[in-house]
């Protein structure tokens, strides 16, 4: 072969495996699946730590960060394919109620654990055949509530499948033994939390097209429905991820402020007093608050805001409020990579 | 060009030489060939036939080229053959690996890396014209070094023994391409060393002037990364990179100098790699 021959040859070669290369890098699919951060969020018992989740390419691993931002930290890390979502934390701190979640080809699991922060493990303490939302401990750190469904699956052909005929349930955290507190088999119940004294249970619910807030006794199962009043901007009440104060005075949820002028609704938080039921928009981020959580001992809020509620994927975002909502500040999170060590 | 000549210019295809070394070699090899093509016409063949005999008497042109190639320069074209396949190797596994493991293939950076292992495979097969050049086939490797070394900075392997496996196959290739270059410059400077030099000290001129370039391209990284960290994408970063190419062109001097007064060649080159350094530094001061 002559010496141009071998040129040619070599060249050609050269850019044909380049060319193959490329076209089957551009072809070699990513994984699919949300990557952002999670909507739901603690603030632990001191103030100084967020606890969060954050989805890469669908899974959810558990991260704690400064409050006031800085880089995460990984709290727990699911296995591949299944996700750690909803934390809470313990009165005390020490321990963190997550839900986790997985599916398989026959049917999808939302399982409660436990994980405790000073040994470094994750524990199943109940195993049901129900779909766990998520859960709350009670001020006392012994108990913890938890919301159960029985099916999951879409009633109505416009929604999508979700968790139904739910219930609310009781776990001594000592001997582990569980009871159900309410047997009402809800078409949806959510946002779980308890009042400061321990004596009463705050959840959302809906009646017809409008939401509700519901105060339940744990002693006598007398309820309260609550009817919050306010400058709402659509026509039946819409209300998410409702949260107690520290003082148990005020709660704080997410509610219909304005419509944009596609007709879209503006969600914004909104704070009640508990006494009037009267509300007030909180903020006025002009997107989508998603969820807000007060501080335990400063006068601040942290809420989530999705930048992108129409899109596919949320565009979650974590903000400190004070509490009248004139200030607001992002709280910045650094990941940490794969392959980085804490 | 009779069929003598283009036997010995098939020869001199294969083999590394300066254009006077060249020159040198063909008259002596055609010498030789139209002596043994005299005695075969003396013992009664036709010019034609005993062309055709002598050539074939020498042998394959391709064979003596390649013998001629390695006792002038050994293990140098295989040297180059290794630095450029291992290049294109590791462009190939890396981005495969990025494509479907990690999903963050960069196609700009695998066109780089096979360019730059291109370039010293073509410089192996085309040793004949390059090698004409030795200071070209310099460069064409220190880029490849340079490129290799930038590498290791960016490896993101799956998991840390990925990385330090990626890690240990750069390190030797960039030994192996700095290795090829104190050879080519040793071998090519050998015919103008003088008695009184010792070898040895015009190898460590060599050793010595390569390590300054290593020290101004690891300087000159190491701006370019504090720049981009602090400033940000802009086109005056690449002021920071002007170092290695002034080094470069200053080491085209050094290369001609160090056979020659290989000692004071480290001086020389030591003010040339500080010269390289400042007055980009400090034009970015300036600016």
């Amino acid at each position: 072969m002559s010496l141009k021959m071998k040129n040619i040859s070599f060249i050609s070669g050269m850019v044909l495996l380049f060319c193959i290369l490329w076209i089957t890098g551009s072809l070699a699919k990513a994984p699919e699946g949300f990557t952002g951060y999670g909507q739901d969020i603690d603030i632990s018992p001191d103030d100084s730590e967020l606890v969060f989740s954050h989805f890469r390419y669908g899974d959810a691993t558990l991260y704690t960060v400064p409050v006031g931002g800085g880089k995460a930290k990984i709290v727990a890390e699911p296995e591949e394919g299944k996700s750690y979502i909803n934390p809470a934390f313990s009165p005390d701190g020490e321990l963190i109620a997550f839900i986790e979640k997985w599916e398989t080809e026959e049917r999808r699991y939302s399982q409660l654990r436990i994980f405790n922060r000073e040994s470094q493990t994750v524990k199943q303490r109940i195993n049901t055949n129900g779909y766990v939302t998520e859960a709350a401990f009670s001020p006392d750190g012994r108990s913890l509530y938890f919301l159960k469904a029985d099916v999951f699956k879409n009633y109505s052909s416009i929604t999508g499948k979700r968790p139904h005929e739910f219930d609310i349930f009781r776990m001594d955290l000592t001997s582990g033994e569980t009871e159900q507190l309410t047997d009402k088999n809800a078409y949806t119940m959510s946002s779980l939390d308890v009042t400061p004294d321990g004596k009463k249970l705050l959840y959302r619910t809906n009646e017809g097209s409008d939401d509700r807030l519901v105060l339940r006794s744990i002693d006598n199962s007398h309820v309260k429905m609550i009817v919050p009043m306010g400058d709402f901007a659509s026509n039946s009440l819409i209300m998410s991820s409702p949260a107690l104060s520290p003082d148990g005075e005020k709660i704080v949820f997410t509610g219909v402020a304005a419509k944009d002028e596609n007709g879209t609704f503006i969600y914004e938080a909104f704070k009640m007093d508990l006494e009037t039921e009267q509300a007030e928009q909180l903020t006025t981020f002009h997107e989508h608050v998603a969820n807000s959580i007060f501080f335990h001992n400063e006068d601040k809020l942290v809420v989530t805001v999705d930048k992108n509620f129409t899109g596919a994927d949320a565009d979650n975002s974590y903000w400190q409020i004070s509490a009248d909502g004139e200030e607001h500040k992002r709280v910045p999170i650094d990941i940490p990579e794969d392959n980085e060590t804490e | 060009m009779t069929r003598m000549e283009q036997h010995v210019e098939k020869i001199l295809e294969q083999t590394q030489s300066s254009g006077k070394e060249r020159e040198e070699i063909r008259e002596e090899l055609l010498h030789h060939l139209n002596e043994a093509k005299q005695q075969n016409m003396n013992n009664g063949l036709t010019e034609k036939q005993a062309e055709k005999q002598v050539m074939a008497d020498f042998g394959n042109a391709g064979d003596i080229g390649y013998q001629m190639q390695e006792a002038m320069y050994p293990y140098q074209r295989g040297l180059l053959y290794a630095v450029g396949l291992a290049t294109i190797l590791y462009g190939l596994i890396y981005y495969v690996n990025a494509a479907f493991f990690q999903h963050d293939a960069i196609p700009i950076w695998l066109a780089v890396q096979f360019v730059t292992g291109c370039m010293v495979i073509l410089a192996g097969i085309n040793i004949s014209f390059v090698g004409r050049y030795f200071y070209m086939l310099n460069v064409v490797l220190l880029v490849n070094v340079i490129w290799n070394g930038i590498n290791i900075t960016l490896i993101k392997g799956a998991s840390p023994w990925q990385t330090i496996l990626f890690s240990i196959y750069l390190l030797i290739l960039v030994l192996l391409g700095l290795i090829a270059v104190v050879q080519n410059s040793y071998y090519s400077s050998g015919k103008t060393v003088t008695k009184q030099q010792s070898r040895g000290v015009v190898l460590l001129g060599y050793g010595v002037n390569l390590l300054l370039g290593i020290i101004v391209a690891g300087v000159s990284l190491f701006f370019l990364w504090a720049f981009l960290f602090t400033t940000g994408k802009q086109l005056s970063a690449l002021l920071t990179i002007a170092p290695i190419f002034i080094w470069l062109i200053t080491y085209k001097f050094q290369m001609g100098y160090i056979a020659k007064k290989p000692l004071i060649s480290i001086l020389t080159g030591f003010g040339f790699s500080v010269l390289a350094i400042t007055v980009p530094v400090l034009i970015l001061v300036m600016l």
